[in-house]
C-alpha cells in the first residue's frame, strides 16, 4: 500500500477563469494622468496607464488601466485588464478582466472575459462576456440556443 | 588616445587633491591624454572635431551635471566615445550612469564598459540631461495624437539622464529615474493650481512617455535645457536614437 502508485485526480469539469487582483508595482507604472490634467484625443500607451484627471477621446492600452477616485473618462476604452473607481463615460472593451469598486460609475456597454463587482458601483449600459455566445433576443426575453454540438449529435436510440 | 575636458570650477583650490588623485590613478591604469580645460568662451564642437582629427577616441568629460550638458549638448554628433569623471557637488547623473564621485571614476572609465544612450533633441539642438519649462500657460501636444493641458498654470520637465526629483508635501522628496535606453523621452507635467489666499501649490505630476512632442503657449515661455536659457512660443522635442557612446559603470541604474 505504501508503494501504490497515486494517480493522478481525473478532471470531470473544465476549470473556470480565476481572478487575482491586478496590483500595480511602482516600477510598471508607464504613464500617470494627475489630478488638474486634461488630456484630449487618442491616448494610447503601451503600459499601463493610472487616470487620476480627466480624458477625452479614446483610451487605448494592451496592458493595465487604472482609473482612480475622482477621474473622470469620457471616451471610449481599449485594454488588457481594468480597475475603475471613477466615473467612465463610454464603452469598456476589455481582454481580460474588469474589476468596478464601490466608487465606480459607468455609463456605456461593458465587454470583459472577468467581471468584478463591488457593492455599490453603478452601471448603465450592456454587459457582454465571451463564453455564452449563441443567446437570442425574442421579445425583451433572452433564450439560449442549443449548442452545435448538440444540434449534430445523432439521435438516442429507442 | 583619450581627450580630458577640465570644466573651469576645478581650478579652485578645494578640487586639486581630487583632481590629482584622479590624474594618479589614470597614469597607473595607463589611460593619461591630453587635458584641455574650458571655459565660458570654448565652444566645445571645433575643438573636439580637431582632436578627433589627431587621432583622439575617446572624449572624457571631468566636471559636475553642468559640465556634462554643456559638453555633449554641442558634441553629440562627433564620432567619439565620451567618458565622465564625475567631481564636487551638483552629480545626479553619475549615480544613473554607475560612475562613483572622486576617485572611483577612474577604474570605471579603464573599464571601457560602453553603451549607446538616446538623448533629446530640441528646436535644432541636443540636449542630454534635463529640459525644464517653469509654470506657464501651455499646451502638451503628445505625437499629434493628444493634448494634455491643466486649467492653471503648468510645469513641463522632459528628462534624459537627469533623474525627475520632487519635493511631495511634507514628505520625503520623491525622485524618479528614467531609462535613456528605452527609446523614449520621459515628459512630467506639475499643474500649479492657485489654493485660496494662500498663493500656490503643486500638484502630483503626470508622467507620458513619448517620443515627439510639442509646447505650445500663448504668450513666450521660458526653457531651461542643460543650462541654457531661451525663450519660446513653440518648442518641438523629439528623441535622437541611441545617439551617444558613453562608457558606463556597472552599477548603472539601466
Amino acid at each position: 500500500m505504501i508503494f501504490q502508485k497515486i494517480s493522478a485526480p481525473h478532471k470531470t469539469e473544465t476549470a473556470a477563469p480565476v481572478w487575482e487582483p491586478y496590483e500595480i508595482r511602482p516600477d510598471e507604472v508607464e504613464t500617470v494622468v494627475g489630478p488638474s490634467v486634461n488630456v484630449e484625443g487618442d491616448f494610447a500607451s503601451e503600459g499601463n496607464i493610472v487616470v487620476k484627471g480627466s480624458v477625452a477621446g479614446s483610451v487605448h492600452t494592451s496592458k493595465h488601466l487604472s482609473v482612480e477616485v475622482g477621474a473622470r473618462i469620457m471616451a471610449n476604452v481599449r485594454a488588457g485588464s481594468a480597475k475603475v473607481a471613477g466615473e467612465v463615460r463610454g464603452n469598456l472593451r476589455l481582454k481580460e478582466s474588469l474589476e468596478l469598486t464601490a466608487s465606480a460609475r459607468v455609463v456605456g456597454d461593458i465587454e470583459a472575459k472577468i467581471l468584478v463587482v463591488e457593492a455599490g458601483a453603478l452601471i448603465f449600459g450592456k454587459v457582454a462576456m465571451p463564453g455564452i455566445e449563441g443567446i437570442e433576443v425574442k421579445g425583451g426575453k433572452a433564450k439560449a440556443l442549443p449548442s452545435r454540438k448538440a444540434e449534430n449529435a445523432p439521435p438516442p436510440a429507442v | 588616445m583619450y581627450v580630458y575636458l577640465y570644466d573651469q570650477f576645478l581650478r579652485q583650490r578645494q578640487y586639486a587633491a581630487v583632481a590629482r588623485a584622479i590624474e594618479i590613478s589614470l597614469t597607473d591604469y595607463g589611460i593619461t591624454g591630453k587635458i584641455l580645460r574650458l571655459n565660458n568662451f570654448i565652444d566645445v564642437k571645433p575643438l573636439i572635431d580637431d582632436e578627433v582629427k589627431r587621432g583622439a577616441k575617446t572624449v572624457v568629460i571631468v566636471g559636475n551635471d553642468k559640465t556634462f550638458g554643456a559638453v555633449l549638448s554641442r558634441s553629440a554628433t562627433c564620432p567619439v566615445t565620451f567618458g565622465f569623471l564625475p567631481i564636487g557637488p551638483g552629480n545626479t547623473i553619475a549615480g544613473v550612469l554607475g560612475i562613483p564621485v572622486g576617485g572611483g571614476a577612474a577604474d570605471v572609465l579603464s573599464r571601457r564598459r560602453k553603451e549607446r544612450l538616446d538623448i533629446g533633441w530640441v528646436n535644432s539642438r541636443y540636449f542630454v540631461s534635463q529640459l525644464r519649462v517653469p509654470p506657464a500657460r501651455v499646451e502638451v501636444f503628445y505625437d499629434d495624437r493628444f493634448k494634455a493641458s491643466a486649467n492653471d498654470l503648468l510645469e513641463v520637465v522632459v528628462c534624459n539622464l537627469q533623474p525627475f526629483v520632487w519635493r511631495r508635501h511634507g514628505r520625503v522628496p520623491k525622485s524618479e529615474v528614467v531609462h535613456p535606453q528605452d527609446g523614449k523621452l520621459e515628459a512630467f507635467l506639475r499643474p500649479l493650481t492657485k489654493r485660496r489666499w494662500f498663493g500656490y501649490r503643486y500638484e502630483e505630476p503626470s508622467i507620458f512617455p513619448f517620443t515627439e512632442m510639442m509646447i505650445r503657449g500663448r504668450e513666450p515661455f521660458v526653457v531651461a535645457a542643460d543650462g541654457k536659457i531661451t525663450k519660446e512660443r513653440e518648442v518641438t522635442i523629439k528623441l535622437a536614437r541611441a545617439q551617444v557612446e558613453m562608457i558606463v559603470g556597472r552599477d548603472r541604474k539601466f
